[in-house]
């Protein structure tokens, strides 16, 4: 059953790309709406008979699926931040023909994700990643313009590397075990634990995550691709692509098949603090609003690593619901960004000023997306926030807390001044003639902002039935 | 593994590293893309050797084939995109030299 959800998207894709292009560019937008609401009903619904109980495996074609409840916040995610862009490039792209292309590259991203959150297999994971990887590079440049060709080069040229790392590891990986399957690796890793074999293929695997994450000492491509992508594209990057071919790969690869040793817990933990401090300081002198929200997401991924790093059960329960809850909010940013760009004409925050007057709504959801980025509650993250906080505390990293703890006034600072300086205030001059965002961007910020109000209300029963249970990803 | 593999496996070796500081040597100091697009077929293919020499020793041999084979198509797609990238950006300004495309920065 979990193939479906890589299957249906794409045979979608093949029928949309068959003969009639005029009848499926109409359709097409409403093909792959209908596909992204179907995947957030069925995985919301986990506890029927679809699913059927408990874990989930499947096969095609050699391939296992494997669904847990991590994999389901993952499925969840994607399907949500996946609409937030679709609707994002109804309103911005007008050209027909680029918007079609782009509906295709984003199911085709989509199709990827699915993959690579369901598949228990080193090499089908490289496979997906590739998948999703060359797909946003292509949304990126839709526009062909030269800031998005810049920055599009620069997240191929590291990216590539990322991968060519990955998979000197799996070649590594299959010759200590003989074969790629997460349990034929595990197993042999766990016989031979201090081989340096096996030290030396994790390194190199866990330095490629940390570039496709943009993690501190590797985020040089990071700011460009996301300021200069194009608006959707950014809303898809920033949300969740990079999130599940990073930080996700990073919490199944660590928890199914290296295991928490103190090494691996020490480099998390140092590289989760330095990407908080200097994400945070590096988003404090910016000027581009797009440019501030990459380096804010880099802060926000420090936390999500931080909170991993401890390794403990309300750690990694805490860095899974931050991971969920960073998507809603960051993606919420970037399709506030996209409106005040399209309405604005500009993300230059020295320019913009008082937009809250003409354009209510997104001023109200970028409001709520940065209170919940900056901790305030009772909003979805500051729960996320606080368990993070507490499991580091609990662990005994007492400076790491304070760490966390003193960057979150610091994150609370650069949002706060970028909400004054766009949306709050005097009109800035040439902008009284600004009128709300289309319809769609909307849609889309207000269903955004819904689940993060509604996940903070909320707060017991989802922690509860939804996050609560991906522990079982440290019970081997 | 026998003696016989363990030779093998040295001399195997040594011409893998040899690819990747070639590869990685190119990627560093070139300022040309198009030869940083080579660096990384380079490399690229220093990882393909890897796999295959990975898939013999383990005497796997039919699993590496799939794999290689697996690699050399999503490899060509990536390049493929690459060089459309490479190709727009020339048409923009005229040149292939990496230091013409620095409006981004901060």
């Amino acid at each position: 059953m979990p193939a479906l959800f890589f299957l249906i998207p794409l045979i979608g894709v093949i029928t949309l790309n068959l003969p009639f292009r005029k009848l499926m560019k109409k359709t097409a937008f409403w093909f792959a709406a209908v596909l992204f609401i179907f995947q957030i009903v069925l995985v919301s619904s986990h506890r029927t008979s679809f699913w059927g109980t408990g874990l989930v495996q499947g096969s095609f074609f050699n391939v296992n699926f494997y669904v847990d409840h991590l994999t389901l916040i993952m499925l969840f995610s994607i399907s949500i931040v996946s609409l937030a862009s679709l609707l994002v490039a109804r309103a911005m792209i007008s050209d027909e023909n680029k918007r079609f292309n782009f509906i295709n590259l984003l199911i085709t991203a989509a199709i990827g994700m699915n993959g690579i959150v369901m598949v228990k297999d080193i090499f089908s994971l490289y496979v997906f990643l590739e998948v999703a990887a060359v797909s946003a590079f292509i949304m990126i440049t839709i526009n062909k313009d030269k800031p998005a060709l810049e920055g599009a080069f620069k997240y191929i040229l590291l990216s590539a590397i990322a991968t060519i790392m990955m998979l000197s590891s799996i070649g590594l990986l299959l010759l200590i075990a003989g074969d790629t399957s997460f349990g034929a690796i595990s197993a042999a890793i766990s016989s031979s634990p201090q081989s340096m074999l096996v030290k030396l293929a994790m390194a190199i695997f866990l330095c490629g995550l940390f570039i496709k994450g943009g993690l501190i000492p590797f985020h040089g491509w990071l700011p460009d691709a996301y300021s200069a992508a194009a608006a959707p594209a950014s809303v898809l990057l920033a949300g969740i692509v990079t999130k599940v071919s990073g930080i996700y790969t990073l919490i199944r690869i660590v928890t199914s098949l290296f295991g928490f040793t103190p090494a691996v817990s020490k480099v998390l933990l140092l590289i989760g603090a330095a990407s908080i401090v200097i994400g945070a300081f590096a988003a404090l002198g910016q000027k581009d609003l797009k440019r501030m929200l990459a380096y804010s997401s880099i802060s926000q991924v420090g936390y999500i690593i931080i909170g991993f790093g401890t390794g403990s059960v309300l750690g990694v329960t805490g860095a899974v619901f931050h991971l969920f809850n960073h998507a809603i909010f960051k993606s919420l940013l970037f399709v506030n960004a996209a409106a005040v760009e399209k309405e604005a004409g500009t993300v230059d925050m020295d320019r913009l000023g008082g937009l809250s007057q003409t354009m209510p709504i997104t001023g109200t959801t970028s409001a709520i997306a940065f209170l919940s980025t900056s901790g305030i509650p009772p909003l979805a993250g500051f729960w996320s926030k606080v368990i993070i906080i507490i499991a580091l505390w609990q662990a005994g990293y007492i400076a790491y807390a304070a760490v966390a703890v003193l960057t979150s006034v610091l994150t609370a600072a650069y949002l706060i001044t970028m909400q004054r300086k766009a949306f709050f205030g005097n009109i800035a001059p040439g902008l009284e003639r600004t009128k709300e965002a289309p319809l769609a961007i909307c849609v889309a910020s207000i269903i955004l902002a819904a689940v993060t109000v509604g996940v903070g209300v909320f707060f017991p029963f989802v922690f509860n039935n939804f996050i609560m249970p991906v522990k079982e990803i440290l019970i081997k | 593994m026998e003696a016989n593999n363990i030779q093998l496996f040295s001399i195997f070796g040594i011409f893998i590293v040899m690819l990747f500081i070639a590869g990685l040597y190119c990627i560093l100091m070139t300022r040309n893309m198009m030869r940083a697009l080579i660096g990384l077929e380079i490399l690229t293919k220093a990882v393909t050797v890897l796999l295959i020499l990975a898939g013999y020793v383990t005497g796997n041999m039919a699993f590496a084939q799939s794999i290689v084979i697996t690699l050399i198509i999503i490899e060509v797609v990536v390049i493929a995109i690459t060089a459309g990238v490479i190709l727009s950006i020339y048409r923009h300004t005229n040149s292939l030299d990496r230091s013409t495309i620095r409006d981004l920065k901060g």
